[in-house]
Parts: C-alpha cells; sequence; structure tokens
C-alpha cells in the first residue's frame, strides 16, 4: 500500500513538473508578480485567510477552534478559516493546489514538504517579511526550517518532536541480554544484536527496520556536502553502518521484514514482540498501554544511540504562502499559534515539544512527575536542547524509497554495502537534479 | 463406481488448498472485524492474531461517529457512488449500442480510442483534470468529483462487447416490423443484457465508493469530503487507535458487501455473458 502511494506521489510529482512547463499551470504566470520577498510585510491585520494543518482535526479540534476565536477577538475583522488534510496524500494535495497557484494562507508542512513548495517560489522568506520573528525561537528550530544553500527561513517553527529507545526487557532477558544494559551504540546494537540471534535462533529479532537516514547521519555520516548540493552518504563511516546491519541481517537479529519495512510498520512489529527494540516518541507509552499491555508491562526506555552527542529532531512549521492576499493577517496568525503559550499549551494536550526560545525550562519538561511519560518527557526535551533535523529536507519520499530498496539490496548479498550506498547516493543526486 | 470415492486423498488435498485461500483472503478482514470489537486494554498485535475479543465491545463504533461526522461523509459518498452508478450504466449503455450497432463513419477509430482511454492512468492526467474543473468553477463540488469517472471507458467497452454477442436477427426483424433504433435499444437489446448492466453498476458504486486521491484532491471544505477521505482522519498524527480505524474500515466495507449480495445474482451472470467475449 505505502510503497504504491510513493509510487503515486512521484507520478504525481512529474505531473506536476511538465505542466508547469507547458506554462498550463497558475504557478507559471504568476510568477511575475511580485512575491515580496523584498521586505517586511506591513498592514492591517485584517481580511480573510484559510488555515490549513496536516490530520489534526480528529483529535485537537476544541484547541484548533480555541486558538480561532481568540485570534479573531483579538483582531477585529480577521477572519480564519481552518482546512485540516486527512493523513494520507498530503504532498499530492499540496502539488496540486501548487500547480493550481491555490495554497491556502497558512500551511503546516515539515521542512521536506516545504521544499518543493520553496523552489517554486510559493514560500514568503519570513527573515525578511517578519525581520524580527527569529529571536522568539529556538536557534536551532528557525535553523532547521532554513532551506538549504539560503540564509534565510521559509517556515515559523512549530512543535518539535524527539524520543527514546524502547526496548522489550522480557525479550531482552530471553535472548540471554542484560535488560538493565540496553545499547548505547550502533556498535552495541549490532553486538547485543548478534548475542540475541544465537540464543533465541530466530524465534524474534531485535530490530525491525533498515537504517534510515537520520540513523546515517546519528551515526556520523556527512549526509550532504555543505552546500547542500549533493548527498555524500556513501563514505566509509556510511558503509561501515550498512555492514553492521548486513551482519544483524545474515544473523537473523534484523526481522526479515524490516528489508521493506516502514517507521510505522516496524513500530507494529514491536507491538506484536517480534523485534526487541525500536525508536519511538513520548505519545508511543499511551498506545502501548492500550494496544499492547502484555508489552507495556516490560518496557524499558533508554537514550537514543548516537555518535555525534546530539539526538535527532523531527520539526513542523507554519508557512505563508507568497501568493497570500492576506499576507499581515497571515503572518500574525502563523506568529500567533507559534507563540510561546500556545505552544506550551499544545505541548501539554499532545505530548510534543515546543519550539519557543526558554519554553523548555518550564518545569512541565525539567521535573519528572515520578510518572513513565513524565520521565520520557524531560529525557526528551534535554535532547531538544542540542537536536538536530538531521533529515536533509531536499531528501524527497521517492529518495526515501531508492535508499531502503538499496540497502534492501544490500542486505540480501545482491550488492555490496559500498556499492549500494553509491547507488543510491547517484539515483538521489540524479533526482536532485545533477 | 464414483470417481472421487476411488482419490480421497485428492479431495483432501482440493479442500485444503480451497481453504488455505479463503484465509489468506478473508483473513485480514476477519482481523478488522475482530479488532473492532475489541476493549481498549487488549492485546491487539498479539502473534499468532487473537480473532475472539476477550471484552467484545460495540463502543468502538459509537466513537468513530464521535472522531468525525461520519453520517456526513456517508451521505456524500452515497450522493456521488449513486450519481456514478445512473451516468455509467445510463451512458455506457448507449454509447456501448451505438459502437455494437450503429454504423458511422469511424467507428473502429471510436473503439481504439476507448481502448486507448484504458491505459492511461488515473493519477498522470489528475493535475490536468483539477486544473480543468478549477476553470470551469466546479472545484470543491461533488459534481467534480463525479465527472471524470461519470462514463468510464471500461464499462463503455463492457457494454459494447454484450450488445455485439446478442444475435443480430431478432433485431432485424424488428427492424422489418418498422421499429427505430431506439425502440430496439429498449425494447430488445438493453433487456437481453440486464447482467452487464449489473456489473457495471457494481464496478462503477465500487470505484467512486473506494476512490480516495481524486476526491481529496478537488474538494477543499471538509463538510464535503466522502467517507475514504473522511475516515482517513482516523488515522492519528500522533498516536492511532486501530480499533476506532478498523470499526472505519467495517463501515466502508459494509455498504459494497450489502450491494453485492443484493446484486450477486446478476454479477454473475453478467460477467460469463458480456465480460470475456472480446
Amino acid at each position: 500500500m505505502r510503497s504504491a502511494r510513493i509510487l503515486l506521489a512521484a507520478v504525481t510529482s512529474v505531473a506536476v513538473v511538465s505542466l508547469s512547463a507547458c506554462g498550463i499551470g497558475g504557478s507559471g504566470d504568476s510568477g511575475s508578480q511580485s512575491t515580496a520577498n523584498d521586505g517586511p510585510v506591513t498592514g492591517d491585520v485584517t481580511g480573510t485567510i484559510s488555515f490549513e494543518t496536516w490530520n489534526l482535526k480528529a483529535k485537537y479540534s476544541d484547541y484548533f477552534t480555541g486558538l480561532i476565536k481568540q485570534f479573531e477577538q483579538q483582531h477585529p475583522g480577521a477572519k480564519v478559516n481552518w482546512l485540516d488534510q486527512p493523513a494520507d496524500g498530503y504532498a499530492d494535495k499540496l502539488s496540486a493546489d501548487a500547480s493550481a497557484d491555490s495554497l491556502p494562507d497558512v500551511i503546516n508542512l515539515s521542512p521536506d514538504f516545504a521544499y518543493p513548495l520553496y523552489k517554486k517560489k510559493l514560500l514568503l522568506d519570513l527573515d525578511k517579511a517578519a525581520p524580527d520573528a527569529a529571536k522568539d525561537y529556538l536557534p536551532n528550530a528557525w535553523q532547521g526550517n532554513v532551506m538549504p544553500g539560503q540564509k534565510d527561513n521559509y517556515a515559523f517553527p512549530w512543535y518539535l518532536n524527539t524520543g527514546p529507545y524502547f526496548y522489550n526487557k522480557k525479550l531482552f532477558t530471553d535472548g540471554g541480554l542484560d535488560p538493565n544494559k540496553p545499547p548505547t551504540t550502533y556498535d552495541e546494537l549490532a553486538q547485543q544484536g548478534l548475542t540475541l540471534a544465537k540464543n533465541t535462533n530466530g524465534a524474534f529479532a531485535m530490530l525491525g527496520q533498515t537504517p534510515q537516514i537520520e540513523d546515517l547521519g546519528l551515526y556520523g555520516v556527512d549526509l550532504m556536502d555543505p552546500a547542500g548540493t549533493k548527498f555524500t552518504f556513501n563514505s566509509a563511516k556510511g558503509v561501515k553502518l550498512v555492514e553492521l546491519y548486513k551482519s544483524m541481517y545474515d544473523a537473523k537479529a534484523l526481522l526479515p521484514e524490516a528489508l521493506s519495512a516502514t517507521y510505522t510498520g516496524s513500530g507494529k512489529k514491536f507491538l506484536a514482540q517480534q523485534v526487541a527494540i525500536s525508536s519511538g516518541s513520548a505519545y508511543d507509552l499511551q498506545t502501548f498501554r492500550t494496544d499492547a499491555p502484555s508489552l507495556y508491562a516490560n518496557v524499558g526506555i533508554t537514550a537514543p544511540m548516537t555518535n555525534t552527542g546530539h539526538a535527532n529532531m523531527y520539526v513542523q512549521g507554519l508557512s505563508v504562502a507568497a501568493h497570500s492576499k492576506n499576507k499581515a493577517t497571515a503572518i500574525a496568525f502563523g506568529r500567533f499559534v507559534t507563540n510561546a503559550q500556545n505552544q506550551m499549551a499544545f505541548a501539554k494536550i499532545v505530548t510534543v515539544f515546543p519550539s519557543t526560545a526558554g519554553t523548555l525550562n518550564d518545569p512541565f519538561f525539567t521535573q519528572d512527575d515520578g510518572t513513565d511519560i513524565g520521565r520520557v518527557r524531560v529525557a526528551s526535551a534535554k535532547q531538544l536542547a542540542n537536536g538536530i533535523n538531521y533529515t536533509p529536507v531536499q531528501l524527497s519520499d521517492q529518495m526515501k524509497t531508492v535508499l531502503r530498496n538499496e540497502l534492501a539490496n544490500a542486505m540480501l548479498g545482491k550488492s555490496t554495502p559500498q556499492q549500494a550506498l553509491d547507488n543510491a547516493v547517484n539515483q538521489c543526486n540524479q533526482l536532485l537534479g545533477h | 463406481m464414483n470417481i472421487r470415492a476411488q482419490r480421497p486423498g485428492r479431495i483432501v488435498l482440493r479442500y485444503l488448498l480451497l481453504l488455505a485461500v479463503l484465509a489468506i483472503s478473508i483473513g485480514p478482514f476477519l482481523w478488522q472485524l475482530s479488532t473492532s470489537l475489541k476493549g481498549v486494554g487488549e492485546d491487539i498485535y498479539s502473534y499468532p492474531p487473537q480473532f475472539v475479543p476477550s471484552e467484545p465491545t460495540a463502543r468502538n463504533y459509537a466513537r468513530v461517529a464521535d472522531v468525525v461526522p461520519v453520517w456526513g461523509f456517508a451521505l456524500n459518498s452515497l450522493l456521488v457512488a449513486v450519481a456514478n452508478v445512473a451516468a455509467n450504466c445510463v451512458g455506457a449503455a448507449l454509447a456501448g449500442y451505438a459502437l455494437a450497432r450503429m454504423r458511422f463513419f469511424g467507428r473502429k477509430f471510436v473503439v481504439l480510442a476507448f481502448v486507448l482511454a484504458l491505459l492511461v492512468p488515473g493519477e498522470s492526467i489528475m493535475i490536468s483534470l483539477f486544473l480543468m474543473m478549477r476553470s470551469m468553477q466546479l472545484s470543491n463540488t461533488l459534481l467534480a468529483v463525479v465527472l471524470p469517472g461519470a462514463v468510464s471507458a471500461l464499462n463503455v467497452l463492457l457494454m459494447r462487447n454484450a450488445f455485439a454477442g446478442l444475435s443480430y436477427a431478432v433485431e432485424e426483424a424488428s427492424l422489418i416490423d418498422g421499429a427505430n433504433a431506439w425502440q430496439r435499444f429498449t425494447r430488445i437489446a438493453l433487456p437481453s443484457v440486464k447482467g452487464t448492466i449489473a456489473v457495471v453498476a457494481i464496478f462503477s458504486f465500487m470505484f467512486s465508493w473506494d476512490d480516495f486521491l481524486w476526491p481529496l484532491i478537488v474538494l477543499h471544505d471538509p463538510d464535503k469530503y466522502t467517507l475514504t477521505i473522511g475516515l482517513n482522519y482516523l488515522q492519528g498524527t500522533f498516536a492511532s487507535d486501530q480499533r476506532l480505524i478498523a470499526a472505519g474500515t467495517i463501515i466502508a466495507v459494509a455498504p459494497l458487501i450489502l450491494m453485492f449480495l443484493a446484486l450477486q445474482k446478476y454479477f454473475f451472470r453478467g460477467v460469463g455473458a458480456g465480460a470475456v467475449k472480446g
């Protein structure tokens, strides 16, 4: 299912490119219009804007309607139309709206979704449009939304996420490992995985996923050249990590399904207690409790493995459409949703983390209340202080599929780790347009 | 002597194979059904899967309606599906009869055009369709959801083959009796292809009921969403509740099963009559 969708996305984005080349698309024509990347946006906060979020309506409807009401009260004459897109097909919807030049005024984007829109000059440069905004946010969160090779930022940082590794203490014991000494580095992970596989004879596995681009980054591999023009993860270090995984795969410490597994797929294998360790987020604990109570009784929590001293961090942002008719209102609303008070309120209901400067010093994030969730929250907040978004924004879904397929070839022995990474780098660079 | 009695081993093997295929095809559906009935606090990903819930509950179905306005979505889906079925049955029958029986210049090319249309994947023309709907001021309407699939090429070809397969002698006889083309179509040909029309109805209902990407792209207003899009909201961004997703899936599939049960008599006749002849 998932791969079919990725293929679809690829097909649609090809269609977008070819269309705008013929000049049928609206975006081609409006390029001549001034996109206000020239200076600060001033004007009255009034008029109607549309605000698009990604799959938040079902659960957090009250929070957002309250937010919008408050904003409309503070700015008489302003009206916010809230649109919420469902989980699947968001990239397709964005690319259709982009080609018709009908993007909403304020859009919830992660940096990798923002990148194709930025490349078509459809997003507002916020360093220029709202020069006083940067100081309100954590520097690494603001930086996380800066497009490669640019100095300027294209989204107000919104919520952040990071997480621990969860491991199954019972499976650790059954596999002959010390349940109080989970792996702290990738080399230990492989070592322990091999021990576990030898003791269990393939009854269950250590890990359910081949390395992701974030894993390569956390292992200390330079993913791109400094200018962000080409991928470089086929270095000796990258090969070393793939070799570690290959040794785990051969010993059956890596689940055979891992070759095609996505992040969600691997999480389900952890819930089914078929793998012993999995990365996760603070809010996963609740899922364990309701969906896999027998796992919840044995779950252990440990810091994520990293060779760089930095944890990985995921960033969500709010971008403003370059062709918005009410830019001043859109900017005011984007800053309102992402201000410290509103982010704090959101973090309290979802267990994600605010990106505003100083908010993570709140006792809510520094003192644990003795519960598991409290402990994970405090540990995660600490990780965020120097967290890095390792996923390069240029890495599209299509490129992720390329990487996954090439790594599958390496695991199966159809190519060496070096060949697999070389192939992946070449194909990704080609997709980048080299 | 009975041949079957001689080879019990073969029969056992045959039934084992059939059972294996049955398990593969309905296993996942049963898993969804059982998950949708499980209470909070039951293991749902246990391996091997446990099909009988230990604390069965219907609450998940009620909760689906709390989380998303599922009845509004279902009504939209129903409107779209009924319009789609009507347009396909009428349009494909008319076009199919014309292609099978009328003699006009370029008929073969028209048939070829319909065959070629089958080969174009819908996704590749989706953006241009969207731009077209926008320029016709139709985006964000249910009409725009129906239009692209209103008379599908596959259905036209199915109907054409069904009409072409009828004996022409009967129609010739009515022609001599003075029946015009319309009378021959409605009185003679149409009643003979009921089975294929049922196939067209089921196919177009299923197609429009299951379609996700096109309605997602052309609709903006959540009030107008169809069921497939609406139920997608159940997949939470952070933590998703598999029980809700399963209950939503069952709600979405139920009308298809009902529709199939109601029409299955015609369906199998129709598949045999129209579809297999080239």
